[in-house]
């Protein structure tokens, strides 16, 4: 899968860039809520990680327990978690 | 005062942004609207890696606890993994748009590892018996990574009675081998700048994660956009990581790990071997955060990492089992013989990983509640594609508490080269015959000449010349397997094996008001190969369980207002200022502080670091090797080692409230950690077998919680100038003191040193007097405080000896924000009483009760620093430096080198 999915994105980097950008066009386009009917947006809860001290942590311990990549991982962040 | 003021201007700058809006009344209200909108969506569609949000400091403590490994009945002596983590971090604005954030993280890990997969027949974890009253019991366990085991023609292994020798049919089952470590500490502190603009952010950030074997330095860039009134926002980020890897190679296991692949990144330096290496990691992403309707968004990103270099875990070894090709090759039905061999694993050096990440928040009105649904893909050319589905509710109770229930589900692939174990038709190792048959026999130092001997055992030439070998160093000609048989790649690290988690868990908020929030977490994580997506496992021997605890500290420093004076009628703000910092000696003081208004809260951060170094003391003077030797230990047992030098690290929290304006209630958590260097004393005995060798140049490391503080401060007297309080003081023994040294090579390690232990273990009593006075610029105090162990001895049969100290200082104001000072303290503490009720290894003077404690004379030098104005104000620092003038061992000690104490607090 990663065969495909990696040269497709080499390739057209800058395609895909503009398909993100596009698709934030057509869907912004289809979005009108006006200031004053945010609030449920605007709530703790609805941030979109309510409990960044916790995501933290728990990405941690699965990085270094699961092979998948880090969520964090462009923030860097370093350790063997070799055991 | 400065508060309300700055509030004035940020309305002032309101009204001025509202001055510019076009002058009709409608295109003004909507304005107006949009800009009180904007004013409570500050944080909104951002994430948590930007250095965004209020200011604020967390402080966050948790403790990572696995469950048992499943050993097929070999009773489990050796502990599962515990990692304890300690985590601070804070974000100050700068400026009204450029914000600043650092985050510090330390961790210390011990317990028992896996090694090497092996076949259960090979009994890879080996049981160690002990004699004891109650008969021969089993202790523990041994990992064995070479051994011989037998195969049938199909080659499942065969199992063999120990005993009678009697084979019992095939056994496939695996094991993880398991061996146990030492505790060690990793650090790592980061540090973020950002800058908004009003519909853009950019931020910048790096750090640096230190352990003995790793060190990763790093750095990253990102920023967003805002599109469509804020509705839409596009992120993007990239990182790079530069990694070092120095493993020591585990001094009792490297005889029987085959290293041959890695023979050019091996070095030696005082007795131990490490292999190094270095990898790269580069990583870029981009996102898009949409907003759907009213009360629902969704947040996509991709995510690309690209990693080369040294990806092996060094210290994980592959179970290879070699097959003499030619007992193969006949026609027979007996047992195969498995010459079992461990190699150092070997991965790809390079790895593409891409990650797709959705998440949808869903806004539920009927309990105001919010629903977190998420999905990940990721896939590699190491052929692991992994899901995972997360799903929490975050719902809002009344009073400022928060319940966020959550689960998560994620399965794995293998790695096209992950086996548990691998088969290869060659010998590992064989002597070489030539073309006639006669063994060849070689001269080390001259390796290309071949001898040949006869029935004698004569040494000839290869003309059958006889040969004189008392000159030539003369061994067998031996040939090693053939690597490039091998598989390029293969691991059995059970984190690279196809299987499934589950994992749930709860988050509990509350906010106390006054801008400080708690937050505690908890989950619990099983691990199944047979739950892994679309298959049926067949790791489950890898099979595992851990839970998480954490508890943390949240302080908002927008919310809450800084206690501090202001002026009146009768003093300047300067005075003011000038009597506040009078209230505070110098760092290396504790309780020396009271809040004064009833209701005040302060929130404070202390660390101290004390090391010692340099020559061995007897009383206060340096001593010879032989002396310790002789001396230091016991009359039985003579010294061996000595530390070389010793750093201990604490961190505490300080909290405190005031009830009322005479009484302060304290609570200090706190964490340590220390690490410990030794070395062999000139002129020390040979060791004694089964007694803990200290050997290589790795040293000792422990950290995690250490004891609690509770107190309860009462002032006395409270006049213009002078200000007298007690404090009554209980430290709970919330710190461990059983920590015990790795098992090597069937030696109990044993407890480490006393001094290496993490509390007291007793209840002890920590009453002080507090004298503090000031005039002018002029300040100056003294205190008395004592610890007095309270208990008879602690759960491993020690008590630590009683503290006294006394000590005096004088302050002078530099500014009107920052004092200097000067102290003098007379410190006397008792030796240890009584000793470990459970084995310790004895092997240098610090292994001695009475080699503790003594009479220190320290003279401190201070500075206490106070935010008076701006947007930090109330933040205060203390830093002072305790350089020791005499000391006064008892028994044999390490000469102490001084001690550095900084704080931080806010009051508020």
């Amino acid at each position: 899968m990663l065969a495909l999915i990696t040269p497709l994105i080499k390739k057209n980097r800058y395609a895909f860039i503009k398909l993100i950008l596009a698709l934030s066009m057509v869907l912004s386009g289809c979005v009108n809520i006006a200031p004053w009917e945010r609030g449920n947006l605007a709530k703790p809860q609805m941030e979109l990680d309510p409990h960044p001290l916790q995501s933290e942590l728990q990405s941690h311990n699965y990085s270094s327990r699961e092979a998948a990549p880090s969520h964090k991982s462009s923030s860097g962040g370093g350790g063997c978690g070799c055991y | 005062m400065q508060q309300s003021s700055t509030s004035q201007c940020q309305n002032n700058r309101h009204e001025l942004d509202n001055l510019e809006a076009p002058s009709s009344v409608k295109a003004r209200s909507a304005l107006q609207a949009l800009t009180s909108a904007a004013l409570v969506l500050p944080g909104l569609l951002m994430s948590s890696g930007h250095a965004a949000g209020t200011d604020r400091i967390n402080f966050q403590y948790s403790r990572y606890q696995e469950g048992e490994r499943n050993l097929f009945g070999v009773p489990q002596s050796l502990k599962p993994i515990t990692a304890d983590v300690l985590y601070g971090s804070g974000n100050f604005s700068l400026t009204d748009r450029t914000k600043f954030s650092f985050g510090y993280t330390q961790d210390t890990w011990s317990g028992a590892t896996p090694i090497a997969i092996s076949p259960l027949v090979a009994n890879g974890n080996r049981p160690i018996l002990s004699n004891t009253e109650s008969g021969v019991v089993i202790v523990g366990a041994s990992p064995i990574i070479n051994s011989q085991i037998l195969l049938d023609r199909e080659l499942n292994p065969i199992r063999r009675d120990p005993q009678s020798g009697q084979l019992s049919g095939t056994d496939s089952r695996s094991v993880m081998v398991m061996s146990s470590a030492s505790p060690e500490t990793r650090r790592q502190a980061n540090f973020g700048l950002s800058h908004e603009w009003n519909e853009a952010a950019i931020n910048i950030g790096g750090g640096f994660s230190r352990e003995r074997d790793y060190k990763s330095s790093y750095g990253n860039i990102g920023g967003r956009l805002d599109f469509n009134q804020k509705l839409t926002t596009v992120k993007f980020g990239g990182g790079y990581t530069h990694s070092d890897i120095g493993a020591i190679l585990d001094h009792d296991a490297s005889p029987y790990i085959t290293k041959t692949a890695f023979s050019q990144q091996i070095i030696s330096r005082g007795g131990s071997e490490i292999l190094q290496g270095n990898r790269q990691d580069w990583a870029a992403n981009v996102g898009l955060t949409q907003v759907l309707t009213k009360s629902a968004l969704i947040d996509a990103n991709i995510g690309y990492t690209h990693s080369s270099g040294f990806m092996e875990n060094p210290y994980k070894v592959v179970s290879v089992i070699f097959i003499d090709p030619t007992a193969l090759n006949t026609n027979q039905t007996t047992p195969i013989a498995g010459d079992l061999r461990a190699l150092i694993e070997q991965r790809p050096d390079i790895r593409n990983q891409v990650a797709i990440n959705t998440k949808y928040i869903q806004h539920i009105s009927a309990f105001d509640a919010a629903l977190h649904l998420g999905y990940r893909l990721s896939v590699d050319d190491w052929g692991i594609n992994t899901h995972t589905f997360d799903a929490s509710w975050v719902q809002p109770l009344g009073n400022d508490w928060t319940v966020t229930p959550r689960i998560r589900y994620y399965s794995q692939d293998a790695a096209s080269f992950y086996r548990p174990y691998l088969f290869s038709q060659q010998t590992y190792r064989r002597n070489e015959f030539d073309s006639l048959g006669r063994q060849i026999w070689v001269d080390v130092n001259n390796p290309n000449i071949q001898y040949f001997r006869d029935s004698n055992f004569n040494l000839f030439d290869q003309s059958g010349n006889l040969v004189n070998e008392a000159f030539l160093n003369i061994q067998p000609k031996i040939t090693s397997f053939d690597a490039g048989k091998l598989p390029d790649n293969f691991s059995s690290d059970h984190r690279l094996a196809g299987f499934g988690a589950l994992s749930g868990g709860v988050v509990l908020s509350k906010i106390l008001g006054k801008g400080v929030a708690l937050e505690a977490g908890f989950e619990y994580y099983t691990r199944a190969s047979s739950m892994q997506l679309g298959s049926g496992g067949g790791n489950s021997f890898a099979d595992f369980d851990y839970y998480v605890a954490n508890a943390a500290l949240k302080l908002d420093m927008e919310s809450t207002n800084p206690s501090l004076p202001t002026g009146n009628s009768s003093h300047t703000h300067q005075d003011s200022i000038r009597h506040y910092q009078h209230q505070f000696p110098p760092a290396g003081v504790m309780f020396g502080h009271m809040l004064n208004k009833p209701g005040d809260f302060m929130v404070g951060y202390r660390f101290m670091l004390g090391r010692s170094d340099g020559s061995m003391m007897h009383g206060a003077h340096k001593v010879s090797d032989q002396t310790v030797v002789d001396q230091g230990c016991s009359e039985a047992i003579p010294c061996r080692f000595t530390p070389a030098y010793m750093n201990m690290r604490m961190h505490m929290l300080d909290i405190m409230y005031a009830p009322t304006k005479w009484l302060n209630v304290m609570l200090m958590p706190t964490f340590m950690d220390m690490d410990m260097n030794l070395r062999r004393l000139a002129g020390a005995p040979p060791a004694a077998p089964g007694v803990h060798e200290h050997r290589g140049i790795a040293g000792h490391e422990t950290g995690a919680v250490s004891d609690t503080y509770i107190s309860s401060l009462i002032k006395l007297i409270d006049i213009p100038g002078h200000r007298v309080h007690m404090n009554l003081g209980l430290s709970a023994p919330t710190g461990k003191v059983d920590i015990e040294l790795r098992r090597i090579a069937q030696v109990d390690g044993g407890l480490i040193h006393f001094g290496m232990q993490l509390g007291s273990g007793t209840w002890d009593f920590l009453p002080s007097l507090t004298y503090l006075g000031g005039r002018s610029r002029w300040s100056w105090g003294a205190q008395l405080s004592g610890v007095k162990r309270m208990e008879e001895k602690n759960k491993s049969g020690y008590r630590l000896g009683d503290i006294f100290q006394a000590t005096t200082w004088g302050g002078f104001d530099l500014t009107r924000w920052l004092a200097a000072s000067v102290r003098g303290a007379y410190t006397i503490q008792g030796a240890i009483h009584r000793d470990f009720d459970s084995f310790n290894a004895h092997i240098g003077p610090m292994d001695f009760p009475a080699n503790y404690g003594g009479q220190f004379w320290d003279i401190g030098l201070g500075l206490n620093a106070v935010i008076p104005s701006g947007r930090f104000a109330g933040n205060r620092f203390g830093f002072e430096w305790i350089q020791p003038l005499r000391n006064d061992f008892n028994g044999f000690q390490l000469d102490r080198k001084g001690a550095l104490s900084a704080t931080w607090s806010y009051q508020f």
